[in-house]
């Protein structure tokens, strides 16, 4: 009697999850697999769903501007993370350090992430603008060319990853001085019984506990990047000439300012599949 | 044999410690500049008349600094309203989340069972959604059960944003508490919650304080599903009212900076608050072993 | 003890539910006296304008039917939300009685079956006469009327009188293609002090500004053509004809006289903060300036009621945009709604909201008739505002739209940057576009 009881636990403990995340998050994503069959818009939404077959991941994988918004999310995901990662390691181990007021440091830290994204996406439309803003307007106090922070074509995405960074970091150095409050710290003594430098047992003993909260925090960050599209859509509307046009800012327009649903609905499969694949690898790799 | 042989002598040297906190204290300090920069105009801006914030070169300094924003953006009833809106829905999401998540992160990081790893892929996998694309299907879903512009509905549907993270989180917090804890208390004819509820959960304070900033982070900040699924003037969020000051021809510098600046605190006293907590969970773990 | 502490412990409960059920009749009476009508709208930012009209026409509204016990909740939304909201609300089939739409958006709502074809009402209104010629086309599709145009703005230069004053350049020359480059040569020497000649909008609605050009040679954005696969006779990309190819060309004169295209957009704030000496820029660029310096603004600020032509033969235009008014199919009480429509499109009701705002008029009566002095004597330039707007053009309100937009931006970048020239971007864009359309 108890065995089965006992078999069952582990699943009640996640009933309450998973019950939620069915209602609220599988019915939406089977919503969505099905439209992106059909042929649903704007105006065919109240009317017939037409079915479609394959032709909107067609039509998807045969539009030049999707292949470009693909490469431009590479640029702008492998930036966002590589930086978030490593300033956010940098200010959660650094806080770690028996610095004095860590506490408020770490909340003071938060802040950019505690602004909603429309918000910050809008200050920094205002701080990169080529005329009005004050980067240009300091460059130009010290004598340096004004730049084209969000005009010119090739620089526009990286300003759109400085932004994500300012706007993202914070969660990584959360996550991460999670890790590193989850390690006892009587590891360390014993290590620095034995002669180990602060940097050494960082390496061999900090990392290796940390790992579980790292490799998770990458997957997370790099996700998010990958589904952002609020920054771009205030800070430039992905322009000048699609260059900053992500595959997620490209999915939102193709479903919310042309109307047509399914392929957007087709774009969010492709960066859903996107989301796993990376996550697959990063789990492959990080699991030795 | 107590290894006493000082291997390297010169990292004791004091010279050297100094020239350490130097640069911890230096790192810190540029880190902080790049933080509260792109916000210092945001602040400043919101104690001036409406009138004097747009200037260009941009002005750092109110010439006159007037409380008026802040006064008109907590006495406006609509404000105040969605203000208690946030409230009411971010601490209802935060609460129910950490108990979801809580019991979810405990069977992921203590038991073995068939569908285990299966299940943790479909929780992560549907946390790669992207949010925008769910918006039709749960509008719909609301709207026939009747849920529109209620805060029940938004603090279920946020727990889509946070319940996979925090899963992860107390999982990974959980399974670095040592087993043997629990499993004398077991031994000993506890039932599995009651080891959770008194030896596993008080043992991870520190993630529990965690994962209650993000979910409140996430509740509080949410933009686009308040704005399509509650925008009845009554039961707004502050994030969407705060909106308001932006249209397309003219901004209301003053209110608008007030209302960010009042938006970043309650997050803020959450951290300052849980610090304790996250402290707490140090010397909890020295006496562990 | 316990057992009869939980008897009557229930016993109290089921009393109470009791009574208050029975007495619920007396606590919230339903009035028997008036019937309750509740109105729902969405419509878009800014506010304020819309403070001004519900407030006034729900007053008439309800002086109208003293027997009704209306109530009207409205939601202003950002441009995107409203989209969205309005979206989502007709797919949820969700009860909304009125709304405002962009003027591009009708014909995609109207062919999605989101809007009340309000035709047999609108020519029992007898109002038509009294609408400019085009905008009241803007609120009709495939013949039908959907929506009434309720007020409109047009574009107009723009330009700071000292300044031009100072480079010596006589504003009426901005007139033409030549002299507006010539001007902007002359206005050069201001970069030095941080301020640019001409503005160039280099933003997502940089087609907007584009059009007037087109218009203004005889060309169109689209022209109807039979032989469609599915359609029969549908719309056809022409802004690729040898007159659009003309007109993208005058913006590469532009950039090659070094105006430099601008990314963002600040609606006229940027000409108000004198960053530009000449901006083509909407109505709405009266906004950024306080409304008490509006009576004065005439000796700083100067506009004329044109974009510059080719040559002086040809007869300038401009585009308009604005609002539409119309009725959900959702909506459960369509003739109140229909109601509310025509009193805050009455003169009287919307015209201090004109004056307040300074929109420009879509009806005869405010733009020339009697209310016309009040807003001629409160918003600056009026008159020659309004003379824009019989010849002003509007957008084509068919749903491919802002897919044919989005690749006629692309093509002005293209120019912009200098990747292509005019001729091989639009026929690009134009084969995009058609396809698009289902060619």
């Amino acid at each position: 009697m108890s065995n089965i009881f006992a078999k069952a636990e582990p699943y009640l403990f996640l009933t309450p999850a998973f019950a939620i995340l069915l209602i609220f998050l599988i019915f939406p994503l089977f919503w969505n697999i099905y439209i992106s069959f059909h042929d649903v818009s704007f105006i065919t939404i109240l009317k017939n769903w037409e079915y479609s077959g394959w032709t909107n991941f067609v039509d998807l994988l045969n539009d030049p501007n999707f292949y470009t918004s693909l490469r431009t999310t590479v640029l702008f995901v492998a930036g966002s993370v590589a930086l978030q990662f490593t300033i956010g390691m940098l200010m959660a181990v650094l806080l770690s350090q028996k610095v004095r007021a860590a506490g408020v440091l770490r909340a003071i830290f938060i802040i950019p992430w505690t602004i909603s994204a429309v918000i910050a996406a809008f200050s920094f439309k205002f701080i990169f603008d080529y005329n009005f803003g004050i980067l240009n307007y300091i460059f130009q106090q010290i004598g340096l060319q004004p730049v084209g922070w969000l005009s010119d074509p090739n620089i526009v995405i990286w300003s759109l990853v400085i932004a994500n960074v300012w706007y993202g970091t914070p969660f990584t150095m959360l996550f991460i001085t999670a890790g590193l409050l989850s390690i006892n710290p009587s590891i360390y003594e014993a290590a620095v019984i034995d002669g180990a430098t602060k940097f050494r047992s960082f390496l061999r003993i900090t990392l290796p506990l940390l790992k579980p909260f790292i490799v998770i925090n990458l997957i997370l960050i790099t996700m998010w990047s990958v589904n952002f599209f609020d920054l771009q859509l205030v800070m430039t509307g992905g322009g000048p000439l699609f260059a900053s046009t992500t595959a997620s800012l490209y999915m939102y327009r193709q479903a919310f300012e042309f109307g047509l649903l399914s392929k957007g609905a087709a774009a969010g499969l492709i960066l859903i599949i996107i989301n796993i694949s990376v996550a697959f690898v990063y789990l492959k790799l990080l699991k030795r | 044999m107590n290894g006493t042989m000082q291997k390297e002598p010169f990292r004791n040297n004091r010279v050297w410690f100094f020239a350490e906190r130097t640069l911890v204290y230096a790192l810190i300090a540029i880190l902080l500049f790049v933080t509260l920069a792109p916000l210092i105009w945001v602040f400043s801006t919101s104690f001036k008349r409406n009138e004097e914030s747009i200037s260009f070169p941009p002005k750092f300094l109110p010439e006159n600094i007037t409380f008026d924003n802040y006064k008109f953006v907590l006495t406006d009833p609509g404000l105040v309203r969605s203000l208690i809106n946030s409230f009411i829905v971010s601490i209802g999401s935060t609460t129910l989340s950490v108990v979801v998540s809580a019991l979810g992160g405990y069977a992921f990081a203590r038991f073995e069972f068939k569908a285990k790893n299966l299940i943790m892929s479909v929780i992560l996998g549907l946390f790669m959604i992207p949010v925008v694309i769910n918006i039709i299907p749960l509008y719909t879903m609301l709207s026939a059960a009747g849920m529109l512009n209620s805060s029940l509905a938004l603090i279920l549907t946020f727990q889509i944003l946070i319940i996979p993270l925090n899963i992860l989180l107390l999982k990974n917090y959980f399974e670095t508490i040592p087993k043997d804890l629990e499993e004398s208390a077991l031994i000993d004819g506890c039932s599995r919650f009651g080891v959770l509820r008194r030896i596993t959960i008080p043992l991870s304070m520190p993630g529990f304080a965690i994962a209650a900033v993000l979910a409140f982070r996430f509740s509080w900040n949410e933009f686009i599903l308040p704005i399509v699924l509650a925008n009845r003037p009554d039961s707004m969020v502050f994030q969407v009212a705060l909106y308001q000051f932006i249209s397309l021809y003219r901004i209301e510098w003053g209110y608008l900076t007030a209302g960010i600046t009042l938006a970043i605190i309650p997050v803020l006293v959450l951290m300052l608050v849980f610090q304790k907590q996250m402290i707490r969970g140090l010397t909890l773990g020295a006496i562990r072993e | 003890m316990n057992m009869n502490k939980k008897v009557s412990f229930t016993a109290l409960f089921l009393i109470v539910s009791l009574i208050f059920t029975m007495t619920s009749g007396f606590v919230f009476p339903v009035s028997a006296q008036k019937k309750q009508v509740s109105l729902t709208a969405i419509v878009a930012e800014p506010k304020e304008r819309w403070d001004l009209l519900f407030n006034t026409a729900l007053q008439k509204l309800k002086q109208k039917h003293p027997e009704l016990d209306i109530k009207l909740d409205y939601r202003v939304l950002p441009y995107d939300a409203t989209r969205t909201q309005i979206l989502t609300a007709m797919a949820g089939k969700t009860p909304i009685d009125l709304i405002s739409a962009d003027q591009i958006w009708l014909g995609e709502f109207a062919q999605g079956g989101f809007l009340t074809d309000l035709s047999d009402r609108a020519k029992t209104w007898g109002r038509q006469s009294d609408w400019y010629q085009t905008n009241w086309d803007g609120g009709k599709y495939n013949g039908k009327v959907y929506g009434i145009w309720a007020w409109t703005d047009i574009r107009s230069m723009w330009y700071w009188k000292d300044l031009l004053n100072k480079a010596g350049v006589n504003p009426e020359s901005l007139q033409t293609w030549d002299g507006y480059l010539a001007g902007s040569k002359a206005l050069n020497a201001l970069k030095a002090q941080g301020i640019q000649p001409m503005h160039l909008v280099g933003a997502s609605h940089s087609p907007d500004m584009w059009y007037p050009y087109l218009w203004m040679l005889g060309g169109e954005i689209l022209k109807q053509k039979s032989g469609h696969p599915t359609k029969g006779t549908y719309w056809y990309p022409s802004f690729n004809s040898t007159r659009g190819v003309k007109a993208l060309g005058f913006l590469k004169q532009q950039v090659d006289a070094g105006i430099k295209p601008q990314v963002s957009h600040f609606w006229g704030q940027e000409f108000a903060d004198r960053k530009f000496a000449v901006m083509l820029e909407g109505s709405w660029l009266l906004g950024t300036f306080p409304r008490d310096q509006w009576p004065t603004i005439n000796h700083k600020v100067g506009m004329l009621p044109a974009f510059p032509v080719p040559n002086k033969n040809t007869k300038s235009t401009t585009m308009m945009g604005g609002w539409i008014l119309s009725i959900p199919q959702t909506s459960q009480n369509k003739d109140l709604a229909w109601e509310l429509l025509t009193t805050m499109v009455d003169p009287s009701v919307l015209t201090p909201m004109l004056q307040k705002e300074g929109y420009l008029p879509t009806q005869k009566p405010i733009g020339e008739g009697p209310y016309a002095v009040k807003l001629n004597a409160t918003i600056p330039y009026y008159k020659e505002m309004i003379s824009m707007i019989p010849t002003a053009h509007s957008r084509p309100n068919i749903p491919e739209y802002p897919q044919i937009a989005d690749s006629i931006k692309q093509a002005i970048d293209e120019v912009y940057y200098g990747m292509k020239d005019p001729k091989q971007a639009l026929n690009d864009a134009a084969a995009k576009s058609a396809k698009a359309l289902g060619w």
